[in-house]
């Protein structure tokens, strides 16, 4: 770096060959030309001229250099970033009248900005030199435009010279400062993107700096006023028709090969440089005369003359962008009435847009001399490779404040609806209209972002919407400062979002008004700036603080009138950055979690999350917004149910997707959300308050009658299941059986069902009373079996119409489902009570299904029992007439009731009177009946009590015709067919077991529908060699040995808004779909390597906002600790 | 053409792009052979391909063209296939395999291009091939541009001699990093068994 200033500032006496890219060509030419002041604004291609005098800049005021360079201190530059190109040029012209010689450099669009000033001063008059440099950019590689500013010097008279390569611009931009001086004009010196980005070689000379002391002079010119102007215009053009410029013409318009040629070609800029390379290697140079313009206006009417009437055939006009040159030279044709053919734009397809090449200019070279190039020879072929790559555009940096920023608006503002608008600005910050951030709706000049919101926002008054302005902070202060007071005044309504991160980043990290990285320069901090101009809506945001930045846009974003954030923190680039991030610490990512799914190696290929994203936006959303996360996981469903995908469509609204998340895995989505247990909920170990409320969404979403009468989705998978040949028999038609046939009939498998009533659906259909549930939704349910195929047999029994040992052999499996219909007796009951006055709790809740109680009003029945189904009789017993008196004995305390708390709850609630620690000692028919019952631990006498009616509801065991079929070998102590906890596979080779009469059994909803699911994995590990395990074993398993929390979760109004309810939880879950920080952040230093992110260490610039994207929480620091802001 | 040598180096913005031209220009200026050079860089910082011109000889300025590139040097693979067309029947292609893949690639919506297949093409259809296959483990990658240097300075096309590349390590390097750089540039020119054959399974 030292080395460059050295050599740059350095005066040679005898000329010193440098390679140099043209832009410190000029930079070299103008310090050998004596500039003493230069006033610019950044921007490519322009940028490396200032950065030379921003370099030379710092090392002449580096106190260090005063002794070892005192040559190169002498004459020290001033040098300044301006704020806009409008003000670097006003301030140049300003130094110029006080007689400093100035240089002002810019981009081809910051002429447009600073051509206020251009457009007057050449009226006026400048004192010392000034030089405009302006960089075009034919081709766009980096400008939103490819304007041709050599027009600059038509429309504001100024001379402009237009160089073919970095010598040109060296030799022109020296020159350009005579001629200023001469004229009193400023002089432009436009390049091109080619020339200022070119190296070449340069022979710098010597440096003679002009001593001009400060001086101002008062003239009447200094005063525009209009009495003025008009004399002014005439002597301008008088001035650039002096003959002062002659001379400058000779030097700087050239001929090459002349002599008496065939073909002559005019051309300027780097058009030359291709030119002379095709010409020299066709060995044309006999043929072609060539005139190369490099001072083009004033026109050099006379140069262009004289070669018109060389008596050419014909005349070539070769220029890049539009056809200044061309049309100036088909004037003199015409006006001096030369006949010769002039050929330019059009021809040879040369056009008047994007960038000269030499391939271009070879085939042009070709059609105007009729004749074949040299080339290489092609490769055939070869071309194809280089077609249809994927693209490499630009991206943030890893480690970019605006991604953070970004990514929390992505979280906020849904895409698709288009109600909120993105007005986006120029510089990285605009970045963020590329995938996968895609967050900016507009993007036009610098600046505008501002305007264009605030006039969006009025056009759009009556829609209604918010709309929101984004800049980075240079531009805000280049132009959009001005903008946002319009806003202020005009009353506007908009969000502001100014991205601060202290630098002009695209460019490379110059100073404005932001700028903390030098300490040259006064600080402005944004906010105050706000404050100061009447913003009440103003406040910082840290955007890596990702929960804060949320809410407050979230906040910003339902604010009337003008609203600001600025979103603060250092560009990577700066010093500031390296505090600012953790960089003692590494970022780690769990495989376990990334894009794993924890839920579907039972159906594996049957996912019914949505693959968008969108569901993984509800899911990070949740993860920034929820004040509860919630591992999935805790509540495991015995059924396997996705709860994660379930809420998570929910989230998104989408009830339709969250019901057959369900149905993918059961068939009961009404039932279980009437009655099921909710071991998911009770077991999780969570507070009610962070309970997601699993049953009662489920309530919610199968209550939708439209689309839970929609089976499409389960018809459409067997439409995609390999038929498999092989057919299983289910004995027992209730939730496990059904459940077992539901899963094989939609894994290609041929079912049949053999029921012993006259209907399916078990207890489930015949006992639970139906205050408990909608058995129409519960028929309904089960009636879709027949409609996937499967194929009922009604009043069919084991020993009744079927043989255990006929189905083996008749079917590859078979699956006993058997229940257990039959209530122990009690003999204290039982051998005392005729029956009139007795009933076993199932006989008693059928009746009362059916309505055949035989029990008239005011009874007092006592029911016998304490668990679930003696609730289910007492409730019965008082929903059958109000004036009913219910008891219930039971031999456990309250706390080990087997019954659920909550139906205890509901008992109570109801006026049911409940005997803990009782049993019915003895029991007496007297006209009415009279029961003694005593304590079960005291064994003496509790009370005596006098009822109507008794239901006996204690344990249950099966028929004994099922027991005489299955083998009592086959059978547990306690009445239970005796199978593998795994798979349900009894001892018997192809018989499987399910429901309440399988060993170790839960006796639920769930757990029958869980354990009918087992026995059908085990039916297909069995005969298809299925490789999984039944994924919701443990929860299965579990249902016994967990001890119930018993937590209700809290109750949410379904009137009111489901989505608002659960916002406050974050049910995660690592997802196998998932994708989320690619599809959404696109961080360069995150890489997905065999479906799983790494982190590429070299690139991770430890941000750590990945930590916060991942919805996985998969990706985390490997040591403890938090990040700081400086700021 | 006659008398010219033309070189295009291609890369993804950050890995070095730029200043490999610069040592080129430099060392052909330490050399006395002319040199131009043309630089397309403008969002070069922010990941985006970079590609960068460099000639060698009289009445050319570091411009390219289709088929008229005699040396490519890919310090990336994709870069390397995207600038296919610049080569001719009598180029070397000088591609190290140092993938760095884009945004697309990661996000699963497009694939990253079939090297082995564009390798084995050039070996069939251009005059020579040099496929850095190996990961150069314990080099560091701040130098291995240094090491295709070396690598490009054994080519018999490439004009300028070892003695000025050495030099142009030496002033345009940063002084704490030249020794790093020239031994990473050395072990390029020594280490041959990496250029033939094409290593499978890569």
């Amino acid at each position: 770096m030292k080395n460059k200033v050295v050599e740059i500032l350095t005066s040679y006496s005898t000329p010193r060959q440098v390679s140099a890219i043209g832009n410190e060509a000029i930079a070299r030419g103008a310090l050998e030309a004596g500039v003493s002041g230069v006033f610019s604004y950044p921007g490519t291609p322009s940028t490396e001229i200032s950065e030379v005098f921003n370099m030379v800049c710092n090392f002449q005021s580096n106190f260090e250099n005063e002794d070892d360079y005192p040559q190169l201190i002498k004459n020290r530059v001033y040098f300044e970033y301006s704020i806009n190109e409008k003000v670097a040029l006003e301030k140049a012209i300003a130094y110029s009248i006080g007689n400093k010689s100035a240089m002002c450099v810019m981009k081809n669009v910051g002429m447009n900005v600073a051509s206020d000033a251009l457009m007057s001063v050449t009226y006026q008059t400048i004192v010392a030199p000034l030089v405009i440099v302006v960089c075009d950019d034919p081709g766009c590689h980096s400008s939103s435009n490819e304007q041709d500013s050599r027009y600059w010097g038509n429309m504001a008279s100024a001379p402009v010279f237009n160089p073919a390569t970095p010598g040109d611009a060296y030799r022109m931009t020296k020159e350009a400062f005579r001629l200023s001086e001469a004229l009193r004009l400023p002089v432009l010196v436009r390049t091109t993107t080619r020339v200022s980005h070119s190296r070449g070689m340069v022979a710098y000379n010597e440096i003679r700096p002009a001593i001009r002391q400060p001086f101002f002079e008062r003239m009447p010119e200094h005063i525009n006023i209009p009495a003025r102007t008009a004399a002014a215009h005439k002597k301008l053009l008088e001035k650039l028709g002096s003959d002062t410029v002659t001379p400058f013409f000779a030097e700087f318009n050239r001929t090459y090969f002349p002599g008496n040629k065939e073909y002559g070609i005019i051309s300027s800029g780097v058009a030359t440089s291709y030119l002379l390379e095709v010409v020299h290697r066709n060995e044309l140079s006999e043929k072609v005369e060539i005139l190369d313009l490099g001072l083009i206006y004033p026109s050099p009417e006379n140069d262009i003359l004289s070669f018109l009437n060389k008596g050419f055939k014909k005349i070539l006009v070769l220029e890049e962008l539009n056809p200044i040159i061309e049309n100036a030279t088909r004037k003199i044709a015409q006006v001096h009435r030369v006949e010769t053919e002039i050929l330019g734009k059009n021809f040879g397809g040369i056009g008047s847009t994007g960038e000269f090449s030499l391939e271009i200019i070879d085939t042009v070279i070709g059609a105007f001399f009729g004749q074949k190039t040299v080339k290489y020879k092609e490769v055939e072929g070869l071309e194809s490779f280089s077609q249809n790559l994927p693209p490499r555009p630009p991206a943030l940096c890893s480690g970019c404040p605006h991604r953070a920023s970004y990514y929390a608006l992505k979280l906020l503002i849904p895409r698709e609806n288009g109600e909120v608008i993105l007005c986006g600005d120029i510089g990285c910050s605009g970045l963020g209209a590329l995938p996968p951030l895609k967050m900016i709706d507009t993007i036009n000049h610098m600046g505008m972002s501002i305007s264009m919101a605030q006039g969006l926002a009025e056009a759009m008054k009556e829609k209604g919407g918010k709309v929101i302005a984004m800049l980075g902070d240079g531009t805000f202060f280049h132009s959009g400062v001005a903008s946002l007071l319009n806003a202020v005044y005009t009353k506007s309504n908009l969000l502001v979002i100014i991205f601060d991160n202290r630098t002009i980043g695209m460019t490379g990290h110059q100073d404005h008004p932001g700028a903390t990285h030098l300490d040259k320069y006064n600080q402005i901090e944004i906010l105050p700036l706000l404050k100061g101009m009447g913003i009440k809506n103003a406040e910082a945001i840290m955007p890596f603080d990702m929960k804060d930045t949320y809410h407050k846009i979230e906040k910003a974003l339902a604010t009337e009138g003008v609203s600001v954030l600025v979103s603060k923190a250092p560009c990577v680039f700066l010093p500031e950055y390296k505090e600012f991030a953790r960089q003692d610490a590494k970022i780690t990512v769990d495989h376990s979690r990334c894009n794993t799914c924890q839920n579907h190696l039972d159906h594996e290929i049957y996912c019914s999350r949505r693959g968008s994203s969108q569901s993984n936006l509800s899911r990070a959303i949740a993860k920034i917004k929820a004040d509860k996360p919630v591992d999935a996981r805790d509540l495991a469903c015995p059924a396997n149910i996705c709860n994660h995908g379930f809420f998570h469509s929910i989230l998104e609204k989408d009830y339709k997707t969250a019901l057959d998340m369900v149905r993918d895995k059961m068939l009961f989505a009404r039932a279980c959300g009437d009655i099921c247990h909710r071991p998911c909920e009770l077991f999780s170990g969570h507070s009610p308050e962070s309970i997601v409320p699993v049953k009662q969404l489920k309530k919610y979403v199968s209550g939708i009658e439209a689309n839970f009468r929609d089976f499409t989705n389960a018809k459409e998978r067997i439409r995609h299941s390999a038929p498999k040949g092989k057919s299983v028999a289910v004995v027992g038609a209730g939730p496990a059986g059904l459940s077992a046939a539901y899963d094989l009939v939609r894994e290609g498998y041929q079912v049949e069902v053999f029921e012993k009533e006259a209907a399916a659906g078990g207890l489930i259909k015949y006992v639970i009373p139906d205050f408990r549930m909608d058995k129409t939704g519960f028929d309904f349910e089960v009636g879709q079996l027949e409609e996937l195929g499967v194929v009922f047999h009604f009043k069919k029994a084991l020993g009744k119409g079927i043989r255990l040992e006929q189905l083996r052999k008749d079917f590859d499996s078979v699956i006993l489902s058997l229940g257990m219909g039959k209530v122990k007796p009690l003999p204290a009951v039982a051998d005392n009570l005729p029956a009139n006055r007795w009933s076993d709790g199932l006989a008693f809740l059928k009746k009362y299904n059916n309505k055949s109680l035989p029990i008239a009003g005011g009874s007092r029945i006592l029911v016998i029992g304490g668990g679930n189904s003696a609730m289910d009789a007492a409730r019965a017993a008082k929903h059958h007439h109000a004036s009913n008196e219910v008891f219930v004995s039971c031999i456990e305390s309250l706390e080990t009731m087997p019954a659920f708390e909550e139906e205890v709850k509901h008992a109570r609630d109801e006026g049911i009177v409940i005997m803990p620690s009782s049993y019915a000692h003895q029991c007496l028919e007297n006209g009415s009946v009279t029961v003694v019952l005593h304590g079960y631990i005291s064994r003496s006498l509790l009370k005596t009590l006098e009822v109507d009616y008794i239901v006996v509801a204690i344990d249950q065991v099966g028929e004994t015709g099922d027991y005489a079929e299955v083998g009592a070998e086959n059978l547990s102590e306690k009445g239970r067919i005796i199978a593998d906890e795994h798979n349900g596979l009894s001892n018997l080779s192809n018989v499987f077991v399910a429901g309440d009469i399988c060993a170790g059994n839960h006796m639920s909803l769930i757990g029958a529908i869980a354990s009918g699911k087992r026995a059908a994995v085990g039916v297909r590990q069995q005969l298809e060699g299925y490789n999984f395990p039944y994924e919701g074993l443990n929860a299965l398993l579990g249902l016994n040995g967990k001890r119930k929390e018993q937590h209700a979760s809290l109750p949410f109004n379904a009137n009111g808004s489901l989505t608002e309810f659960l916002s406050k939880f974050n049910l995660f879950q690592s997802c196998e779909k998932c994708n989320h920080c690619i599809d959404n952040l696109g961080c360069p230093a995150m890489i997905k390597a065999d479906g799983k992110i790494v982190i590429d260490q070299a690139k991770c610039t430890k941000c750590g906002l990945c930590i916060d994207v991942c919805p996985n929480d998969a990706i985390s620091w490997a040591e403890n600790g938090k990040m700081e802001s400086v700021f | 053409m006659k008398g010219t040598v033309k070189i295009l180096v291609a890369g993804v913005g950050g890995q070095g792009v730029v200043f490999f031209t610069d040592l080129l220009v430099e060392a052909a200026m330490h050399a006395d052979i002319p040199v131009g050079s043309s630089e397309i860089y403008g969002l070069a910082q922010r990941g985006g391909s970079v590609t960068a011109g460099i000639t060698f000889g009289e009445h050319t300025h570091g411009f390219l063209e289709k088929a008229g590139v005699d040396i490519l040097v890919g310090l990336e693979p994709l870069e390397a296939q995207r600038c296919a067309a610049y080569l001719h029947r009598g180029s070397t292609a000088i591609i190290d395999n140092n993938r760095i893949y884009p945004y697309a690639v990661n996000a699963g919506m497009e694939a990253y291009p079939d090297v082995e297949k564009f390798i084995e093409f050039l070996k069939e259809n251009i005059r020579k091939v040099v496929y850095i296959a190996d990961d150069l483990g314990s080099l560091e990658p701040a130098v291995r541009n240094l090491f295709v240097l070396g690598k490009l300075s054994e080519e018999e096309t490439f004009p300028i001699p070892d003695q000025y590349l050495v030099k142009a390590i030496e002033n345009i390097v940063k002084p704490g990093s030249v020794q790093a750089s020239l031994q990473a540039y050395k072990a390029g020119r020594r280490n041959n068994e990496l250029m033939y054959p094409v290593k499978k399974g890569w």
